[in-house]
């Protein structure tokens, strides 16, 4: 669906895309992750034919830069900061339907999908920042493209907006859209996709399933384990025996390092030492932990 | 290029700038002056050979020269360079649209707005000379409408040529209200400086005037309004005698054409061959 071959960006001197190359299969989703300035926004700027580049990109099987008007209605494109004429509502999903040539009645439908039809006569800058996401969202799905192209479009959300918008995103993808989203989250990452691709000083450096994208990097999740005093030397002991290398106490119990994939089997060996887990709790690899790791030790 | 793409920018843009608070001000501005300015000519009786339109005609051409260059060239210069700066262009463009479409779209646009608000003063004070029972050759008063249209059509594309070149609108702002003042202010003090300090002939004077412009807008509106060309001075005699009085308004009608197509063509070249990218 979405071929990306030995693409390169400069900007002067400056390399923002590094010979990337990338194959998006249709329905499949892809989380673009990196630093800022990894070359995520640039790469996917060229893939809307914003930008110049050297290489080739092709959206099924069509080369861009021979098609663009035809591929650019084929991808539906949520910025990471929706900017829109400030319009009413109604008026700027008109105007993008006559761009796209879709009929009105595609309008209500969607104003309804995103939960603005009672905010259709306001202007754009009376929206919050979720209603300009979902808005945005919504132009983006105005022709039903089969591609949606979303850049960070989370980072300016809270929580429950956030949750909200990447369940119409996942909706979509289940619906069989091919999506690729550029994401500073790996909750995000694990909601929605099916494979995680990294940048790196604008090259391509890891594509992974999501899954296997710590235990590739060799990223522990961290358990903090509450249990009676008078048992955590015993702990200890079992969980070193069994192999687990970081152990050690803490206030209230003990913290124990595991591979992602195996948050259970401390809790499972302790219980079968008959050792009592008061509570636990887990401190997942964050965004920032896994760009930290992947800057100190490469991949 | 396809037609439904570059109406639809078209209808945006002209809907846009006639909502604009400026544009607006601009307008009611240019129309009150016209009002004003036709309280006054129809003062008297003839002069200087204009009379009723004639008159009202002359005068507001001096209104025409200061403020529609002034509101084309801004208008013009913020067209593109404010959507660059705020990051809607770049949205834009990633849907089904091509920046030809969007160029063509939006001069026509803007180009609608300023012609409307020249056509409501002018109307408003052919109107004022109508009802007073005024006299004077219709045709050339309405020759001076489609003159001061044209004019803004200059302007607009001078504008649109800052625009496409400026990352920020202050930037073209800035730019569009210098190039106001060095044609306009600063244009008769010019080719009169230069006419001293070079000695210049009454033909290179004449030549010195049709780069300007305004100053091609001023000789042909005046050789619409009056059959007595010799109040142009010295150097319209010598147009007229050379070119005949027919010939001389072709010729400053070519000339305004030139401006309006060659600053547009140029502008539209760097904007959607150049390919200056919109980040």
């Amino acid at each position: 669906m979405i071929k990306v071959d030995d693409v390169t960006k400069k900007f002067g001197n400056v390399i923002a895309v590094n010979s990337a190359t990338l194959n998006i299969q249709q329905g499949e989703s892809v989380a673009l992750l990196g630093a800022n300035g990894a070359g995520k926004s640039t790469l996917i700027k060229c893939i809307l034919g914003l930008l110049e580049y050297k290489g080739i990109i092709e959206i099924q099987n069509r080369d861009i830069k021979e098609n663009l008007k035809l591929s650019k209605s084929l991808i539906g494109y949520v910025p990471q900061e929706p900017l829109f004429y400030d319009m009413k509502v109604l008026n700027i999903l008109d105007f993008f339907a006559s761009i796209r040539g879709v009929d009105k009645n595609r309008v209500n439908i969607l104003l309804e999908l995103v939960g603005l039809e009672d905010h259709k006569s306001k202007l754009a800058s009376e929206l919050s920042g979720g209603m300009r996401q979902r808005l945005s969202f919504a132009i983006g799905l105005l022709s039903d493209p089969p591609v949606l192209i979303l850049d960070e479009p989370t980072s300016n959300l809270d929580a429950n907006a956030r949750g909200d918008f990447l369940n119409l995103v996942k909706a979509h993808k289940d619906q069989g859209k091919t999506v690729l989203f550029s994401s500073h989250r790996l909750d995000e990452v694990n909601h929605i996709a099916d494979r995680v691709v990294f940048m790196k000083s604008g090259k391509v450096i890891i594509d992974e399933k999501p899954e296997n994208l710590a235990t590739s990097l060799g990223i522990k999740v961290k358990i903090n384990l509450r249990i009676p005093q008078v048992h955590i030397s015993d702990a200890v002991s079992i969980l070193k025996k069994e192999g687990f290398e970081t152990v050690s106490r803490n206030g209230s119990g003990i913290y124990v390092e595991v591979d992602e994939g195996q948050r259970a089997i401390p809790l499972e060996k302790l219980i079968q030492g008959q050792i009592p887990i008061e509570d636990f709790t887990l401190e997942e690899s964050s965004m920032e932990t896994v760009i930290n790791h992947i800057e100190a030790n490469g991949y | 290029m396809d037609t439904k793409n570059v109406i639809l920018i078209m209808k945006k843009e002209a809907g846009e700038s006639l909502k604009n608070r400026w544009f607006i001000l601009y307008t009611l501005c240019f129309s009150a002056l016209a009002l004003l300015v036709l309280l006054f000519s129809t003062m008297g009786g003839d002069i200087a050979g204009f009379s009723g339109f004639g008159r009202t005609a002359a005068s507001i051409i001096n209104l025409v020269l200061l403020f529609v260059p002034l509101i084309a060239i801004i208008t013009g210069g913020v067209s593109i360079s404010q959507e660059r700066e705020n990051g809607t262009l770049p949205y834009l463009l990633s849907h089904p649209i091509n920046k030809n479409e969007i160029f063509v779209g939006k001069f026509l646009g803007i180009l609608i707005a300023i012609w409307s608000s020249i056509l409501l003063g002018f109307g408003l004070a052919g109107l004022g000379v109508a009802l007073r029972g005024g006299q004077g050759e219709i045709t050339g008063y309405l020759l001076t409408v489609l003159l001061s249209a044209l004019l803004a059509a200059c302007f607009l594309s001078i504008g649109f040529l800052v625009s496409v070149y400026s990352g920020k609108a202050s930037k073209a702002i800035g730019i569009s209200v210098f190039l106001w003042l060095l044609f306009i202010i600063l244009g008769d003090l010019g080719i009169m400086g230069t006419t001293v300090a070079m000695d210049l002939g009454i033909k290179q004077v004449f030549v010195l005037a049709l780069l300007n412009p305004a100053e091609v807008f001023k000789i042909a509106s005046v050789l619409v309004l009056s059959p007595r060309f010799e109040i142009l001075g010295p150097v319209g005699v010598y147009a007229v005698r050379t070119f005949g009085q027919q010939g001389v308004f072709y010729l400053l009608f070519s000339i305004m054409l030139l401006w309006v197509l060659v600053p547009f063509g140029y502008a539209y070249f760097v904007f959607t061959r150049f390919k200056k990218e919109e980040k």
